[in-house]
């Protein structure tokens, strides 16, 4: 956990590029501040020195006071207007960069170290946490500035009337910008990040009741899950009252010092008029000044108390943008692959430094331009292979060549541009399809595109739609069937063209049909490149593959051409059987798979 | 005013004009609201009140002590009498502020509450239909940052606004007795201050406005970025998109500024006028006291209540931000709360159901919109205690069906009957009871495994969910889990894989022991074993029940007793797999069709 200091060194350190901007803010704003202060001393010395001059019938210059009147309020109005300007433009554009900031930070990590993380609250981070950040630089960076500057420059001008004067309005400044905003910030730290916890919790809540509420309504639980809203509803009210319960006493206690502090000052000036060292219309002007003076801590209290939320949410950030990435970019460039060969020896991987290993010991040659199918049951560490290849995963032993180097000595980039992946979850953006196929290739052209979708046998359904390729396929695909999902999913590996193509499952999910489409489309993109296909159940592919290698418990035990496999007698052959003996109604008695618990 | 980066929904056009009736009519919304907390808004402002008029007696007592020092040179002993009650009077005012504060608060947590309550259950009510029309991401911004963003018109612009309309006239009616002059004065200024603000705050209104649909979509874009983040990487491509981040980041900043400088400059028009009148009251008072024509007591008096003149309303100017912030929150709000709900079975019959009941679709049409049919003339019958498959190629209509008994959709035209009732007479929660369903993508929920098989149905024992986790073989992965049961998923927890959600999904179903069972080729993401197992304890589960399962695979299938097949929103074939085979219709040619299977199983076709 980063303690407070850290936090507010390292939310300085993102501001470093507006220093300037920042430091002009405060400048102005002490400026406007000082000249509020002016304004209400000249105008109360004004009117007792007028009352003064009328009652002695004596002559009095009241040009000077007016003049100085006058410009104090133009400063007054106008600095305020244009500090505002200054410090909210340096503050948005920073939130605008750290938004950037934090999505170039977390990219690296995906999808390893966010595989806890939801979409949803990576959401909450880059908007609604970004957003939190301004108070640190408008409410407490620039005040804080501003009170140490006014408070310095009016406890200097009293004393020069009295130095207990200046004393006196001195502690009263501490205690309202010092004391009680820290005492603040103590207070509102529970109930702030109680807050904080509540809006993750609903948010939670309220993305589930919306994504699961199919299954919500048909369960009879929809009533539950907002129940479920309600009561975080009443968690987030019960720490917002207490919040604004410190807010209704940040507010009083302000005004509160204030008041005493005038008190105290009428009661010390009088004490100097009566003893003839004060004129008597300096008082007005002191009682006034010194009222006016408490504006310069007056926002420090409630900004204090927010501070809670603010490093909640700063916390938030950093905890991400300082995890370690799973593989570190490379400095060095990546060698030239001799071809498109892959070969691993004795690889292990585990997900947990002390977890159980999900490959262990795996060892297999996919020499280029063939075509390998991994078959095995679920939780055997099939994806687990194809995470390794994607340099997604990191492994802990053995050896992984690509091209005849050694994975690792590869930018993790360039082995990305050299595979292409179909499976079962990639992800379609909200947008067109035309956008979602130049995912691959930013600059394709009309008929690469059309080229690609007519191979995956995707451009007839696509030219039929009413937007054609311009069409938006809605929240992940949503208005697309999983077939056609799927084709555009291909079309856009088809575009990519890369010479090694990993497919995970590609036809899961699919009717008959569609499956068969898809197949001819696979085809298609499996022309002239090395494959290596994954998958539970082998059937549809099985004669469109050189090779077959069982993966079971994350190791290799059986390799050959299916043919092979299935004269050979083995666990292929017994998976193959088994189908048999379902079809005819048999009940299997063993199984050839012992299945694995779960599919990292 | 920080909030105008909250905020909102909606595909139409960023930079559409707003209808002034829409907003209008949003305004009357929100200030319809406030009778649910009616007594805290007014005690807040009554407070308010309070603690404002407390003001005259503070400053009649000060002007006393002030001119008996200044010009009767009265010594800290004889003006003690006035200095003594001040400090009572200042701790008075410090009480009633705190205490309006939380009143004020605890009026708007009441409103918050209510809307956030009412917007959950409307969306619930409007369905999964609706939802498909939906940004999830943006739901759930106009559920929680949305309904947070009223918080401020409840809490601060409505008791200001009675706190504005009170107290300057409080204040007007102690200072014109005092100085007639500066009674005019302040007469004759104050209303220009709230006349410009208007003049100025109609533009930041409909920027501010604009401004809510802009949060909602730029945060629409980057949940869409962030759950593609793999996929991106893929290719790639995570560079380029943060480039589009920063572009999207950088529009927002803009057009967040813009609303700001308007927001300024009405502050900075109300700041100016107040200024100057305040002014114009010193200079007045000071040329009359030189004069003789007025004394100092009075004149310092008024010139210490006129910045109390202005401050509600400058106060008001600052809450003005929070009421355009909260329109522009309401708006969608309002959208959602105003939405009909799609036609519904409104039937209340509750008939008791067989624990198997007989479902016969009777001539059913259904379009999602006009050209866009997905039900023409459904006709088949699901036997009781039978395992019936749904089959067809994509778009042939199976999904329609599962949501017609789902009660998701409601026939157009032709009926369903359930034992004979028909479905859109009974009750649907009723009807729902009778129903369990494993779709084709089941959601998991944020909590513990518990909670997501018994859907957090706490009177629930865990015996019982242990028995159907085990029915449907997701005990044994469960087991091994680090706290098995009691392991978290979703957001802070563990994420399970396909195979492994499908399990709980069915546990979920097993758990409910419905009479009629809807299953999304249920054992899609399994492996070999675990599917036999899972298939075998369907059948267990379909001896004494109604199951329709949509199948996608020719095992499936063939598990069936009987086969329905749909295409093209009609059913063109049924039976047994063999006996469709034999017929040699649509269904034969599906399957025939299928060569890549492997000859094992071709040979058995």
């Amino acid at each position: 956990m980063l303690n407070d200091l850290r936090i507010i060194g390292r939310l300085l350190r993102l501001a470093r590029r507006y220093r300037a901007w920042m430091a002009l803010g405060a400048l102005i704003s002490t400026v406007t501040m000082l000249a509020n202060v002016g304004l209400m001393a000249v105008a109360g010395w004004f009117i007792a020195a007028m009352a003064v001059a009328g009652t002695a019938g004596a002559l009095m210059n009241y040009f000077l006071p007016s003049a100085l009147i006058r410009s104090f309020a133009i400063v007054r109005t106008g600095g305020r207007y244009l500090e505002r300007l200054v410090t909210h433009e340096a503050t948005f554009r920073l939130l605008s960069e750290l938004r950037v900031w934090f999505y170039q930070s977390i990219e690296p990590l995906a999808p390893a170290r966010l595989k806890h993380t939801r979409g949803s609250d990576l959401l909450g981070r880059i908007q609604a946490d970004v957003d939190t950040l301004h108070h640190a630089y408008l409410r407490v960076l620039v005040p804080v500035l501003v009170a140490m500057a006014g408070t310095t420059v009016v406890t200097i001008a009293l004393s020069l009337y009295d130095v207990s004067l200046g004393w006196l309005v001195l502690a009263f400044l501490l205690l309202a910008g010092v004391v009680i905003p820290f005492a603040m910030r103590r207070m509102g730290e529970r109930p702030g990040s109680a807050l904080v916890e509540a809006w993750t919790d609903m948010r939670a809540a309220v993305v589930d009741g919306v994504q699961g509420m199919s299954e919500l309504r048909v369960y009879g639980a929809a009533s539950r899950q907002a129940q479920r809203i309600d009561d975080i509803s009443v968690g987030v009210g019960v720490a917002h009252g207490r919040l604004s319960g410190l807010s209704g006493i940040s507010e009083g206690a302000v005004g509160l010092c204030a008041s005493f502090a005038m008190w105290g000052t009428i009661v010390i000036a009088v004490t100097l008029v009566t003893r003839g060292t004060l004129q008597p219309p300096d008082l007005p002007m002191l009682a006034l000044l010194v009222l006016a003076s408490f504006e310069a801590v007056g926002p420090l209290p409630l900004a204090f108390q927010k501070l809670g939320e603010t490093f909640a949410a700063a916390r938030r950030l950093f905890e991400l943008v300082d995890a370690e990435p799973e593989i570190a970019g490379r400095q060095t460039p990546s060698p030239h692959p001799r071809d498109t060969s892959i070969a691993m020896s004795g690889v292990r991987l585990r997900y947990e430094s002390r977890g159980s290993w999900t490959l262990d010991g795996l060892d297999l040659h996919l020499a280029a331009g063939t075509r390998t199918a991994i078959v095995g049951p679920t939780g055997a560490g099939k994806s687990s292979i194809l995470g390794l290849l994607l340099r997604f995963w990191e492994y802990q032993e053995g050896e992984i060549l690509l091209g005849g180097h050694d994975l690792r000595s590869y930018q993790p980039e360039d082995v990305r541009n050299l595979i292409a992946v179909v499976s079962q979850d990639t992800h379609l953006f909200n947008t067109t399809i035309l956008e979602n196929l130049r995912l691959a290739v930013p600059d394709a052209d009309e008929q690469s595109i059309v080229r690609a979708a007519q191979a995956a046998q995707i451009h007839d359904f696509i030219v039929a739609l009413p937007d054609g390729y311009n069409t938006y396929v809605g929240e992940a695909g949503v208005r697309l069937s999983g077939g056609q999902a799927r084709r555009v999913a291909i079309a856009r590996a088809l575009l990519k063209d890369a010479p090694i193509l990993l497919l995970d499952e590609p036809t899961e999910d699919l009717d008959p049909q569609t499956e068969r489409a898809v197949l001819d489309a696979i085809d298609r993109l499996m022309a002239g490149r090395s494959v290596l296909l994954i998958t539970h159940r082998l059937a549809a592919l099985e004669d469109r593959v050189d090779e077959v290698l069982v993966l079971e418990s994350g190791r290799i035990v059986e390799r050959g051409s299916p043919g092979e496999l299935r004269r050979a007698g083995g666990r292929y052959a017994h998976c193959q059987d088994y189908l048999l003996e379902r079809s005819s109604d048999a009940e299997p008695t063993s199984s050839p798979f012992n299945g694995g618990t779960g599919d990292a | 005013m920080y909030g105008t980066h909250r905020q909102s929904m909606n595909e139409t056009d960023i930079s559409a004009p707003l209808s002034v009736e829409g907003s209008k009519a949003t305004q009357k919304w929100l200030r319809g609201q406030w009778r649910l907390a009616r007594h805290s808004i007014v005690l807040a402002a009554g407070l308010g009140v309070l603690g404002g008029v407390l003001l005259i007696p503070q400053a009649w007592l000060l002007a006393h002590a002030v001119n008996a020092v200044v010009l009767e040179h009265a010594e800290l002993a004889q003006i003690l009498p006035w200095l003594w009650p001040l400090p009572a009077i200042f701790v008075a005012r410090f009480a009633i502020t705190y205490a309006s504060a939380r009143v004020a608060t605890r009026a708007a947590i009441i409103v918050k509450e209510d809307v956030r309550g009412r917007l959950v259950r409307h969306l619930q009510a409007l369905g999964p239909t609706y939802l498909h029309t939906r940004h999830s991401g943006e739901l759930a911004v106009t559920v929680v940052e949305g309904v947070e963003a009223l918080e401020p018109y409840y809490s601060r612009y409505l008791p200001q606004m009675a706190l504005v309309s009170l107290m300057p006239l409080a204040l007007l009616v102690f200072v014109f007795p005092q100085d007639w002059w500066s009674g005019l004065v302040l007469l004759v200024s104050a209303p220009l201050i709230p006349l410009f603000m208007v003049l100025i705050g109609g533009r930041a209104e409909q920027l501010n406005q604009r401004q809510w649909r802009k949060f909602a979509r730029m945060g629409a874009h980057f949940l869409d970025a962030l759950q593609g983040l793999t996929t991106l990487k893929l290719f790639n491509a995570s560079r380029r998109e943060a480039q589009l981040i920063a572009r999207i980041s950088e529009d927002y900043r803009i057009s967040t500024m813009a609303v700001l400088r308007v927001a300024f400059l009405s502050a900075l028009v109300l700041e100016f006028f107040a200024t100057v009148s305040i002014a114009l009251v010193a200079v007045l008072i000071g040329f009359r006291l030189l004069h003789g024509e007025m004394g100092f007591q009075a004149g310092f008096l008024v010139l210490l209540l006129a910045p109390e003149f202005y401050l509600p309303l400058r106060t008001l100017g600052t809450h003005y931000h929070a009421r355009m912030e909260a329109i522009g929150a309401a708006e969608q709000i309002v959208e959602i709360l105003n939405t009909p709900f799609p036609a519904r079975a409104s039937g209340h019959a509750r008939p008791s159901l067989a624990n198997a009941p007989e479902i016969h679709f009777a001539d059913v049409h259904y379009a999602y919109a006009p050209g866009r049919e997905a039900l023409r003339g459904a006709d088949f019958v699901l036997g009781m205690r039978r395992v019936t498959a749904l089959v067809g190629p994509s778009g042939a209509g199976k999904s329609s069906v599962f949501n017609v008994l789902l009660g998701f959709i409601q026939p157009q035209r032709g009926r369903v009957l359930i034992d004979g009732h028909d479905l859109t007479r009974l009750d649907p929660d009723h009807w729902l009871r009778h129903v369990a369903w494993v779709p084709q993508r089941p959601h998991v929920f944020e909590g513990s495994i518990l909670d997501n098989i018994r859907m957090s149905d706490a009177s629930i024992g865990i015996e019982a969910v242990r028995a159907a986790a085990r029915a449907a073989h997701a005990d044994e992965f469960i087991e091994g889990l680090p706290r098995d049961y009691h392991t978290m998923l979703g957001e802070h927890g563990q994420n399970l894989s396909g195979g492994q959600v499908q399990r709980l999904s069915l546990a979920r179903a097993f758990l409910k022991d419905a009479p009629l069972v809807l299953m999304d080729e249920a054992t899609a993401s399994l492996d070999p074993e675990t599917e036999a197992l899972v298939t075998q304890a369907i059948a267990r589960l379909a001896k004494a029940r109604t199951v329709l399962i949509i199948a996608h695979r020719l095992r499936t299938v063939r598990g069936a007793e009987r086969i329905v097949v749909l295409d093209n929103g009609r059913v063109v074939g049924q039976g047994t797999h063999e006996a469709l085979m034999f017929e040699g219709g649509r269904y034969a040619r599906m399957v025939g069709a299928h060569d890549v299977l492997p000859p094992l199983v071709q040979r058995l076709l």
